[in-house]
């Protein structure tokens, strides 16, 4: 299956290894990255992508604002967070904003790779780091 | 024979990228990564890396802790320590606690392969932000210099000169006593002189004094234009 991803996070490094992660699953591709909440509104509106990866704390906007915006404007695109923040709160209010997805970083290695997979068959993913299983519907 | 790197961090994505950036590098290889201080310790007492890279934020283990027993362990050690932030104390308490580079994980794309570089041809290494803290926090210790006043060099001889160079740049006294064909007990001798000299309590004060007054080299990469990232707090 073809997935096009978007990654958007502060932190180049970062980027560099969620896109190592994804570009082993065959027919997953990584078109497109962003640094800030800003230039991920202007890239999936530039690149259509089926999926964005997206953190929250970011500068210009952040993630959550980010989110609300691009949901409006792209409604086929599906948002998955990949966050620091392992909170039952934050998680919440990422789904409020329309967001398909909520993985916490320290488990990205584990949890991303199914995350995306659910997420662009617009299943909800999420997975807190505190023994919380992962759970998808 | 290839440079060999140790990665710790607790996040695995983050060692991933590491890894992505670093293997590029011909000549270089990751010979191993660990998920927190106390692995760190393990994996570098069993793989003797060349360099390692210690996230300063791990579990169970901080990286500056870790950075500490490292040297304990082996004096020769080659650490970067990786952080989010670039407060004056952690700045301050990773250069107590001996690490020879410094990387914002905001610019570890853009500085590690330097930072490495520099600690293969013993070097130090600061990222920029880090690089003027360092300095400005020199003159904070009430050690202002004018700009045409001159380094406060007269008070050291040519020997304590050489001495504080060898010293800041990672030497220990028994290298630095077989690189000037003196004795340990010497090259002590003029350590001691030197700090009382200065008036320095730590080799942190030795190593800022040596870079202000262009006693031993820092590779310091140019400024990026564009100011992307969160600020400085």
């Amino acid at each position: 299956m073809t997935i096009r991803i978007l990654l958007v996070d502060d932190h180049p490094i970062v980027r560099q290894g969620l896109k190592t992660l994804l570009e082993g699953r065959s027919g997953w591709q990584v078109v497109g990255e962003a640094s800030d909440g800003v230039e991920a509104v202007q890239k999936a509106k530039d690149l259509r992508p089926d999926v964005m990866v997206l953190d929250v704390t970011m500068p210009r906007m952040n993630g959550l604002e980010a989110c609300r915006v691009i949901r409006h404007q792209s409604p086929q695109l599906e948002i998955l967070f990949v966050t620091q923040h392992d909170s039952p709160q934050m998680m919440r209010e990422a789904l409020d904003v329309g967001a398909r997805g909520y993985v916490v970083k320290s488990n990205a290695a584990r949890d991303l790779l199914e995350a995306v997979e659910a997420v662009s068959q617009h299943r909800v993913f999420t997975a807190l780091h505190g023994g919380n299983l992962a759970s998808s519907h | 024979m290839k440079l060999r790197i140790l990665l710790a961090d607790d996040h695995e994505i983050v060692r991933r990228g590491l890894r992505a950036l670093l293997e590029k590098h011909e000549g270089w290889e990751i010979c191993g990564e660990a998920g927190d201080g106390r692995e760190a310790i393990d994996k570098a007492i069993q793989l003797t890396p060349d360099v390692v890279i210690l996230d300063v934020g791990m579990p169970n283990l901080n990286g500056l802790d870790t950075t500490r027993q490292l040297l304990q362990l082996n004096p020769q050690s080659k650490i970067i320590v990786l952080t989010i932030t670039d407060s004056d104390q952690v700045i301050r308490e990773a250069l107590d606690a001996g690490a020879r580079g410094f990387v914002l994980k905001s610019d570890a794309a853009r500085d590690l392969v330097s930072a490495v570089e520099a600690l293969q041809s013993k070097r130090m290494f600061f990222t920029p932000r880090v690089n003027d803290l360092v300095l400005a926090g020199f003159l904070d210790k009430g050690h202002t210099i004018s700009a045409n006043e001159a380094p406060k060099l007269p008070t050291l001889t040519a020997r304590e000169r050489e001495i504080t160079q060898l010293l800041a740049e990672g030497n220990s006294s028994k290298e630095v006593a077989s690189l000037l064909n003196l004795s340990t007990k010497t090259v002590e001798t003029h350590r001691s002189n030197i700090m009382r000299k200065l008036s320095f309590h730590s080799i942190r004060d030795l190593v800022v004094y040596a870079i202000k007054n262009n006693l031993i080299q820092i590779d310091v990469p140019p400024q990026s234009k564009t100011t992307a990232g969160s600020s400085a707090a």
